[in-house]
């Protein structure tokens, strides 16, 4: 096992990583950037570096800076935590040139799996189901395709994630705008504006499966989330297992998950995310080459702890489980508080902290990084704490997710949170149902009151 | 940095592939005028290129005090009370141009604004340090060769 792993992020998941490493025995350093220098992993660190100023692409994107801070404390291995250079093929290669274990799975892979068109011919030859589509080079080309397929239609950039660089095309007249859009903000976006064309399912329910691989071939997976409570492809809700999703559908898309990981020599966590539609088909979106924000979920309900599973797989040990290991119990929620103010359509509200307690109680779990006096900065996303609520039912479940959004005090000067919107989320009749899909968050936004229930 | 990356997907490094990463890569920054790349070192396989743009103007506002995003943090130790020059990037600090040199500025000297006084080295980069104000050097804070985190005082100013 590594002696010191550097961490290569901020926020919350910084936080986490460093929580494992310390139980693991393993000495941890952070970076940081001048905005973050109080922050809570900095606090919690065994040693800190601060390698730029506030803004990311001169700290946290900066490969240099960051290389030079795990020389600086003799690092062995660098986690890159989510987003930031999480998915990064050329910083994994100057990683490993620079002699540190890169913790994440081989650059080739993320290259091949972070280009959208590219792991939709890996996945198609693995035999995964695909939404039929293609890669498209010009307007007419792409009028074709969309035609051909049927709309309503979703272009996406080739080089696109994180549910940015995609458009909904509802009819063939606002393809040619909707087209030349995509490719313009995938230019500015990604720098490359290559996009491709695809069918859209707009009820569709966004099912993800969790899969771990080591080095020497062996791959499981942990299941499912279900992601559908989403605001403009941004996640708010996961939970686990998929509600009124049968069995069967989901271990066959676990199944596909594994053959898909082992055909394209991952190593690490990953996720593989899945569009389901009303008839129980799943159609193979793109994988993940991160842990993931909601990766808690799988963890309160196999046991697993999943940064654990990502260092002893870099250090190149075997899997400490088959799939025959692998049995979930109970259901888990996730909600994601985020520094927005809902009745502004979630501008971020960041600012400074006066008060800020969070919910305890059986079965809850507080990932945050912030705490009394802690400013929000304006400068990084908006997540202020993933509340994770664990309950042998899905009902129970809810209450206790509903209970314990209530019990959070967030106070200060301009900041709100999203902890009051997702308790109506919670309380939602198609959520409580399980019928809801990605269309929810859309639909209570438009209520001009909110529910007052307990 | 995406650009290397492409090169090196094909079978190897080929002269064709080298020369194109390299040109896009000059593209880039050029095109990032404003940005800070004194000096870049390209890696395509067993080829490396260092690209230098020269002298640029130092970076404003890289006192830790004058970022206003942390105006009520309690300041770090590290924070000086009297003006300072800062580091530019995590790394090495030398304080000459070579091991055997005469330093860049000694106590006493007078400098001013954009004078180099030091070099950074990061991963093998040489970033050359330069004086954000003009003032005379009152103390070195850092020895020469120790570690140096971005923002870090490494001389103290009198009428800075």
């Amino acid at each position: 096992m590594f002696g010191t792993v550097l961490v290569a992020n901020r926020g919350e998941i910084a936080l986490r990583v460093a929580r494992t490493c310390r139980e693991l025995g393993i000495r941890v350093a952070a970076v940081h950037s001048t905005v973050d220098r109080e922050s809570a992993v900095v606090r919690y660190a065994d040693e800190t570096v601060q390698i730029g100023p506030g803004p990311a692409r001169r700290s946290y994107l900066d490969y240099a800076a960051v290389l030079a801070a795990a020389e600086r404390v003799g690092a062995d291995a660098i986690h890159p935590g989510y987003g930031f250079l999480s998915e990064d093929p050329s910083f994994a290669e100057a990683c490993e040139a620079a002699g540190f274990t890169f913790i994440g799975p081989p650059p080739k892979v993320i290259a091949a799996l972070g280009d959208k068109t590219a792991a939709r011919a890996l996945m198609a030859a693995a035999g995964l189901p695909l939404l039929p589509g293609e890669p498209v080079d010009d307007v007419t080309r792409a009028a074709a395709v969309a035609g051909g397929v049927g709309y309503p239609v979703i272009i996406k950039a080739a080089a696109g994630g994180g549910g940015r660089g995609m458009r909904v095309v509802q009819c063939a007249a606002d393809l040619a705008d909707a087209y030349l859009r995509t490719r313009a903000e995938a230019q500015a976006l990604f720098g490359d504006d290559r996009v491709y064309v695809e069918r859209f399912l707009p009820n569709g329910r966004h099912v993800e499966i969790q899969v771990l691989a080591d080095a020497h071939g062996n791959a499981v997976h942990l299941g499912e989330r279900d992601c559908s409570v989403q605001r403009r492809h941004q996640k708010l809700i996961e939970e686990t297992p998929a509600p009124g999703v049968p069995r069967d559908v989901v271990a066959r898309m676990g199944e596909a998950s594994v053959r898909g990981a082992l055909a394209a020599g991952y190593v690490g966590a990953g996720t593989f995310e899945f569009l389901l539609d009303d008839a129980g088909d799943f159609f193979f979106l793109e994988v993940n080459c991160r842990i993931q924000v909601e990766h808690p979920v799988t963890e309160a309900v196999t046991g697993l702890d999943l940064v654990a599973e990502q260092l002893r797989i870099a250090a190149g040990e075997p899997l400490g489980l088959t799939q025959a290991d692998v049995a979930p119990r109970g259901v888990a929620i996730e909600c994601r508080v985020n520094a927005e103010d809902p009745a502004r359509d979630f501008a971020p509200a960041p600012g400074r902290l006066d008060a800020f307690t969070v919910p305890g109680g059986p079965f809850v779990r507080v990932d945050t990084h912030a705490y009394p006096g802690y400013r929000v900065p304006s400068a990084y996303d908006s997540l202020l704490a993933k509340l994770i609520v664990w309950a042998p039912d899905r009902d129970t479940a809810i209450a206790r997710g509903r209970r314990a959004l209530a019990d959070f005090r967030v106070d200060g000067p301009g900041v709100h949170t999203t902890a009051g919107f997702l308790r109506d989320v919670l309380a939602d009749a198609s959520f409580r149902a399980g019928t809801h899909d990605t269309g929810l968050v859309a639909r209570l936004q438009s209520q001009p009151e909110t529910q007052e229930d307990s | 940095m995406t650009t290397l990356a492409e090169a090196r997907d094909g079978a190897g490094p080929d002269a064709a592939g080298v020369l194109d990463a390299v040109r896009r890569t000059v593209l880039l920054l050029a095109n990032e005028a404003g940005a800070r790349p004194e000096l870049v070192r390209v890696s395509v396989g067993d080829v490396a290129v260092e690209i230098s743009f020269g002298a640029v103007p130092p970076v404003p506002a890289a006192v830790p005090t004058a970022d206003p995003s942390v105006g009520s943090v309690v300041p770090t130790p590290q924070t000086p009370a009297r003006a300072a020059l800062t580091s530019p990037a995590v790394g090495v600090f030398y304080r000459a141009p070579e091991p055997d040199a005469a330093p860049f500025v000694a106590v006493g000297d007078t400098v001013t604004e954009g004078q180099q006084i030091g070099i950074v080295e990061a991963m093998k980069l040489m970033i050359p340090v330069h004086a954000e104000r003009a003032g005379r050097i009152a103390e070195e804070l850092v020895a020469d060769g120790a570690p140096v985190e971005y923002g870090e005082p490494l001389f103290a100013l009198d009428g800075g």
